[in-house]
């Protein structure tokens, strides 16, 4: 089949037109030596995106019946979209069409029109050099798993349970301990019953993962128990939530804390389960406190992070303890109060008025119940009390790093998850299908995990309708059988863990689901057998051969 | 259910964008009401996010741009929801839209309407640093890249001078329209999430900080609009209408927060950034935070604190917030403050940056009495006391997210805004 290329030129209202000569491009174009042997359709429009201009392209497509499509224009951010749209309605493959920018990168950037004309017009016959070795490129449709696994059964896992689960959506809950509920003191007992009764919810309690390979929609697992480490069981699902917690800093490594097992030295988790259980807080003799000293910030300096929720939490264990008794005697030793919650001023400010102390330290040393400190005055003190609290530094769980590498999902340099964008994909891991959520994410208080769980939620119910297959990107990479040497250095590079190895071929495959097209592997193969569908070296090569001539 | 495919969302900054695309992906034909020409919320205003220092417009134009073109999703600008009756799955809504005068179809954007009229007024969206004409887009980059004319200043609107039609003559393309009117409709959705965000504390009420009274103290987004390189001085730091750049700055944390009631969560980490834009650019300015509690509310930011605190500025404690004192001295600016509790003590500088609380935006109280949700003692949407961890409102069916419910971050307003697309999807499912 002959090819026949159409070349459609916009003039962007003046935006173009007054600062270019369309008619003299328009001539050059079609007049192109070695375009000789193609037959060209050169004309131009007042504006290509509009809807007239749109119709009016896809009308020269059909009725022309051409082979390619090139449209100068503007930025492909602008209108990229808007033409691949318009190839859509048509028979002609959206692959072979090209966007050229010569409204930003030519009409808009050069004063002298000669020079503007002179650029536009080695610009689109650029990419009509790249747009004439494109192929056609189809997208594929996948089966997709609407099942989710959940690794962590807090309040973080256990909300998300009960949020996902539904008709059309099992949910696989994983708690490596004997129970559900995490360390969250106040759990609703409701919410556990909840989760025993939901028939799409099936839990393993003392079991954790042991293998996951695949991709979103379409995950194999391997679950084994802690009990009984053959005892595995396989599932498939197409999401997995993390929600694995966090553990406290252990303070007995800090130098300047110096107290032993039987010194009514605790921490904040300790007073908390002691408060729940007992309504009262004592001492290791059972007797009530008559002073108490309430440390925040205990290695802080050393993760390298504020936990964010301590402060809020420690001035509800002051409120226990004047609740307990007025004539307790609090004090609070603190670097700086963190009060981002908006209710939690006006708790701070009843509790100053319930005569809690709050003394600013810059630094201190615990001897038993001795607290020695120097304030941010730089005066040195002493405080003396029956029981000392302590709020340690929330980290990690300890799991994160192995369930990292079992994953493939990044760690954040404080060891907490890491989001694949911070500011606005902030529950989703670095890798598609796999959520970060709760205290697993980084420090959170029990609605910052319940609404963290249902963000995840929310993300796996736009991503993963059932029912609906997805379509993988298509300008993926591919590597070439016959030249590939098994060297595997592209098993390295890739990201995104898109590249296996075929034993029995001896070559590396591109799992054409996961690759994201980024072409980092391309780069690294020796023997030049990757290519990245749409961005190959003979197109690319056709492209700027022109472009800086 | 009437419509389980229609959603409404009131609001159009990152949190409501966010919720938009993610129903639209989900097959829902989504309602986008905003109250302003332009959507991106105030995240727009901000030239870059902390921690990692992102261009904000890098980071949302693809975000604003891709709501447009996105066939599901209706852009209701210059709009605001009137009444609310109905239930979940079948609300009825009266939206009321008023006139642009511009049409959005016909319009490029090419801008040659604004420089032939005469009206000179004062851009509110740039904080009053600079002018705007009666017809104007509030910011360079404004998406939609459309115009609009304000009828009580246009001489042609407001019937002064009927024969004005410059910026008529001027248009090209025929998009400028006066023949548009204020429109009422009703929409008919199934849920409906409030994302209408924030604003700042009036500094005009705190009388000792001298806003107002002297050209050198600024509020926290004057000086956002400052360090913008779309802004008014293209990113230069100017001191108010002059080209004399500050020798020294000092940033006031926790500006208003005694009378808001709570702490606004951000603004530490907005006054570090700012302490470390004047650094990066006046490398001899000298900078002093004056703090009086820091607030970091995620993993990576007392990273960032750490490196302004050592590189880039002093952090002063200041122990009673009331006792702060703005005044003039030797042509400078004199900031006095109380480092313990009987301790006075002063700095003197050119400029001077006031962190204000986050309050809830000006429209308020009135959308809630549209919609008939609670609000909190503070005047935020209330989540539903019952529904612990939901973003629920009091009203079934209707859901919260972002900083219309309380002072936070970006990433804390996206998770809400994932959270009310849950809260709707679960709702529409049963
Ligand atoms: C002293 C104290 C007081 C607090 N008070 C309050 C309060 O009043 N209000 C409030 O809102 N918040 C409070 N909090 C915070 C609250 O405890 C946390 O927000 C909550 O526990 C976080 O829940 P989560 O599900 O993220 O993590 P967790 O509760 O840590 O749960 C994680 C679960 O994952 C499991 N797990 C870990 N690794 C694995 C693995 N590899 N495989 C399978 N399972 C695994 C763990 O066993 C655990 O069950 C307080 C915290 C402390 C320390
Ligand atoms: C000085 C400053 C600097 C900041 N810098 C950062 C930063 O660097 N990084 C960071 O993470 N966060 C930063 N923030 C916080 C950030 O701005 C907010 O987290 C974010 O803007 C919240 O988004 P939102 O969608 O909730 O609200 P908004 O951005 O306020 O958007 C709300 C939208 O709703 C519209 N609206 C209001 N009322 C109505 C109504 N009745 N009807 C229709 N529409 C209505 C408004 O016009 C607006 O467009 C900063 C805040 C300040 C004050
Ligand atoms: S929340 Fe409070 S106690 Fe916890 S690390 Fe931060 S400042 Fe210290
Ligand atoms: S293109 Fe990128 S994602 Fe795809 S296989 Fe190569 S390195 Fe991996
Ligand atoms: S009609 Fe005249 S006054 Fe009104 S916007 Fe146009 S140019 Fe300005
Ligand atoms: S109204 Fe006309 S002149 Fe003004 S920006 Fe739009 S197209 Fe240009
Ligand atoms: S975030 Fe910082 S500046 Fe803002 S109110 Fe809280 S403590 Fe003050």
């Amino acid at each position: 089949m002959s090819e026949k290329i159409g070349i459609y030129v916009c003039e962007c209202g003046p935006n173009i037109a007054s600062k270019v000569d369309i008619e003299k491009i328009m001539d050059e174009i079609a007049k192109l030596e070695d375009f000789k042997d193609q037959e060209l359709v050169v004309k131009r429009h007042k504006l290509l995106c509009s809807n007239e201009g749109k119709e009016f392209l896809e009308k020269e497509i059909n009725e022309n019946k051409l082979t390619h499509l090139v449209c100068a224009a503007c930025s492909p951010r602008d209108h990229d979209t808007t033409f691949i749209n318009v190839c859509k309605k048509t028979q002609l493959n959206p692959y072979l069409y090209r966007i050229v920018n010569i409204r930003e990168h030519c009409a808009w950037i050069i004063p002298d029109k000669e020079e503007a004309n002179r650029k536009a017009i080695q610009y689109i016959h650029a990419g009509m050099n790249r747009v004439l070795y494109q192929d056609s490129l189809y997208e594929k449709e996948l089966d997709s798993n609407p099942d989710v696994l959940i690794i962590g059964g807090g309040i973080a896992g256990i909300e998300a349970a009960l949020n996902l689960a539904g008709e059309k959506r099992k949910v696989f809950l994983i708690e490596k301990e004997e129970n559900l509920g995490g360390k969250a003191v106040f759990l609703p007992e409701q919410k556990i019953s909840d989760i025993q009764k939901n028939k799409n919810i099936k839990v393993f309690t003392k079991t954790v993962l042991d293998k996951l390979i695949g991709f979103m929609g379409n995950f194999e697992i391997v679950l084994k128990s802690t009990e009984k480490p053959d005892e595995t069981t396989e599932l498939l699902a197409g999401a997995v939530v993390v929600a694995t917690g966090y553990e406290f800093f252990d303070s007995k490594k800090l130098p300047a804390f110096k107290f032993e097992d039987k010194d009514n030295v605790i921490d904040s988790l300790e007073a908390e389960r002691m408060f729940s259980e007992n309504k009262k807080i004592t001492l290791k003799n059972g007797k009530e406190p008559k002073s108490v000293t309430l440390i925040h910030c205990v290695g802080r300096k050393e993760v390298g992070f504020c936990s964010k929720i301590c402060c809020d939490y420690m001035l509800k264990i002051a409120n226990y303890l004047k609740e307990q008794s007025a004539n307790i005697k609090v004090t609070h030793l603190i670097k700086y109060l963190n009060l981002p919650y908006k209710n939690s001023q006006n708790f701070y400010d009843k509790i100053k008025e319930k005569g809690v102390e709050f003394i600013r330290y810059s630094d201190l040393s615990v001897n038993g119940t001795k607290v020695e400190y120097t304030d941010i005055n730089n005066k040195k003190d002493m405080l003396e009390s029956d029981l000392v609290i302590l709020a340690p530094a929330m980290i990690a769980s300890k799991d994160s790093e192995e369930l990292a590498e079992m994953l493939n999902i990044d760690l954040h340099e404080t060891g907490y998850f890491q989001e694949v964008h911070q500011k606005i994909n902030p529950v989703s891991s670095t890798t598609d299908g796999i959520f970060i959520i709760g205290s697993a994410r980084g420090p959170a208080n029990i609605i910052d995990a319940m609404q963290q769980a249902k963000a995840a939620t929310g993300k796996i119910f736009t991503q993963l309708i059932p029912g609906e297959k997805i379509i993988p990107e298509v300008m993926v990479s591919e590597i070439l059988e016959a030249y590939c040497t098994g060297c595997q250095t592209c098993l390295q590079v890739c990201g995104y863990d898109a590249i296996y190895f075929d034993d029995e071929r001896g070559i590396s495959v591109v799992n054409e689901a996961v690759c994201r097209g980024c072409g980092n592997c391309v780069g690294s193969c020796p023997s030049g057998s990757l290519r990245t569908k749409h961005f190959t070296n003979p197109q690319l090569y056709q492209e700027v051969k022109e472009a800086i001539r | 259910m009437d419509n389980p495919e229609n959603v409404l969302i009131i609001g159009s900054g990152i949190a409501g964008m966010e919720a938009s695309l993610m129903l639209s992906k989900a097959g829902k034909k989504v309602y986008l009401v905003e109250n302003l020409p332009i959507i991106g919320g105030k995240i727009i205003k901000n030239e870059e996010s902390f921690p990692i220092m992102d261009c904000s417009t890098c980071l949302v134009a693809p975000i604003q741009q891709e709501i447009l073109q996105d066939a599901n999703i209706e852009v209701l600008t210059l709009s605001a929801v009137e009444k609310v009756a109905g239930k979940p799955g079948d609300f009825k809504v009266t939206v009321r839209k008023k006139a642009r005068y511009v049409s959005l179809e016909a319009c490029l954007g090419c801008g040659m309407c604004y420089p032939v009229c005469p009206v000179v007024l004062k851009n509110e969206w740039e904080e009053n640093l600079m002018d705007k004409k009666a017809v104007y887009v509030p910011c360079s980059g404004s998406l939609p890249n459309v115009p609009m004319i304000d009828a009580s200043q246009c001489l042609h609107l407001n019937g002064k001078d009927k024969s004005c039609n410059k910026c008529m003559e001027a248009c090209m393309f025929a998009a400028i329209d006066f023949s548009q009117k204020d429109e009422e409709f009703k929409l008919d959705v199934s849920g409906i999430i409030v994302a209408t965000g924030f604003e700042l504390f009036n500094v005009q009420e705190l009388e000792n900080l001298g806003y107002g009274k002297y050209p050198g103290v600024y509020t926290a987004f004057e000086f956002e609009r400052l360090f913008a390189s779309n802004g008014p001085t293209e990113g230069k730091l100017f001191l108010r209408d002059s080209e004399k750049t500050p020798d020294s700055v000092a940033i006031i944390h926790c500006v208003g927060r005694d009378e808001v009631g709570y702490c606004s969560n951000i603004c530490c980490m907005s006054s570090s950034k700012h302490a470390r834009f004047i650094k990066h650019n006046l490398h001899d300015a000298k900078i002093y935070n004056i703090y009086s509690d820091i607030c970091l509310t995620d993993k990576s930011y007392q990273k960032f604190f750490d490196e302004t605190k050592s590189h880039d500025s002093e952090f002063i404690f200041q122990f009673d917030r009331k006792k702060m004192n703005i005044s003039k001295k030797d042509g400078k600016l004199e900031v006095s403050y109380f480092n313990g509790k009987e301790t006075k003590e002063s700095i003197l500088v050119d400029m001077v940056v006031l962190a204000n609380a986050l309050r809830p935006s000006d429209t308020i109280e009135e959308l809630s009495k549209a919609l008939e949700i609670k609000r909190d003692s503070f005047g935020f949407i209330e989540t539903e006391p019952s529904k612990l961890g939901s973003v629920e409102t009091s009203r079934p069916g209707i859901f919260v997210a972002g900083c219309a419910e309380g002072p936070k971050d970006i990433q804390g307003s996206v998770i809400q805004s994932e959270a009310a697309v849950a809260g709707i999807l679960s709702m529409l499912d049963q």
